[in-house]
């Protein structure tokens, strides 16, 4: 009915999504459209943006990181380092965007080392999230589910920080930070779906191969 | 207009057909839109949609761009 209205609207090309979100077969982002948006103001520059982002996925590199020293199985312990190292390369490519905007100021990466908040990727509280999510980082498949579930309400947040910019210089960055986390999520969902996991390797997946028997 | 509106022929794609979609376009090139109540949509969404309840939607056409490739749910 939505989509039609919009067709009779002059709008191109309008697709429906057959089955509604009832068929849809993926992780859901949830929460109100407000949440987490008073993260920002809403009239940040590009480097502002990139520094907000930049500590958060700084703050969930770190959370991985304590996590990966604390639990025992080392598999999930070696899951976890990976999943910090990717973290790490967000931020180098936020870093290389913030090289990019010739900021008159920049001094590179020290600039930003002091900025960690205790707001991790996608709006989560440190310590909240520390214990909501205990149990479930005993194994590979929990912490599986709990790295999809924080890039899909990363995803989710950084998409809503762009409807909320004013500044389009600033919309465009997110929207890149957005594509970022859309290819992370999809090989996290691979690497879950262990019938997958043969194939990711050597097909130019940004993961190290992993042995079959390891998950 | 009214019976134009009523028989636009709209495409329904599957749902993994929206996932490759949402997969290989950059953002900013598509819309992805809820049409449902925020109370449906705070429970589970799909990511990055944005939320324009059905009987919002015509107040809403401004802020929409008819040129983009538009899904609603």
């Amino acid at each position: 009915m939505a989509a039609q209205f919009l067709s009779g609207r002059g709008f191109k090309e309008v697709y429906s999504l057959e089955g509604g979100i009832k068929a849809w077969q993926g992780i859901k982002a949830v929460g109100p459209v407000e949440l987490n948006l008073d993260l920002i103001r809403g009239d940040e520059s590009p480097a502002e943006m990139i520094e907000t982002a930049y500590g958060m996925e700084g703050a969930l590199g770190n959370y991985y990181q304590i996590a990966s020293e604390e639990v025992k199985d080392a598999e999930v312990a070696s899951l976890l380092k990976k999943l910090r190292d990717i973290e790490k390369r967000h931020q180098q490519l936020l870093m290389d965007q913030y090289g990019k905007l010739n900021t008159p100021d920049f001094e590179g990466p020290q600039v930003l080392v002091d900025l960690l908040p205790p707001i991790l990727e996608g709006g989560f509280r440190f310590s909240e999230f520390l214990n909501q999510n205990k149990a479930a980082m005993e194994t590979v498949s929990g912490v599986l589910d709990v790295a999809m579930m924080v890039e899909t309400q990363a995803l989710d947040l950084y998409l809503r920080f762009g409807r909320k910019t004013t500044e389009e210089s600033t919309q465009k960055i997110l929207h890149k930070i957005a594509d970022e986390e859309k290819a992370h999520l999809e090989a996290l969902g691979k690497l879950r779906d262990k019938e997958s996991i043969a194939d990711l390797r050597g097909q130019g997946s940004p993961y190290p191969p992993i042995p079959k028997n390891n998950i | 207009m009214f019976l134009k509106n009523f028989f636009t022929p709209v495409k329904t794609l599957e749902p993994e057909e929206v996932k490759n979609y949402i997969a290989q376009h950059p953002e900013g090139t598509y819309a992805l839109i809820d049409v449902r109540q925020p109370g449906e949509y705070e429970k589970e969404h799909l990511p990055g949609a944005r939320l324009i309840p059905l009987p919002d939607l015509g107040d809403s056409l401004d802020s929409l761009d008819p040129e983009k490739p538009t899904m609603v749910y």
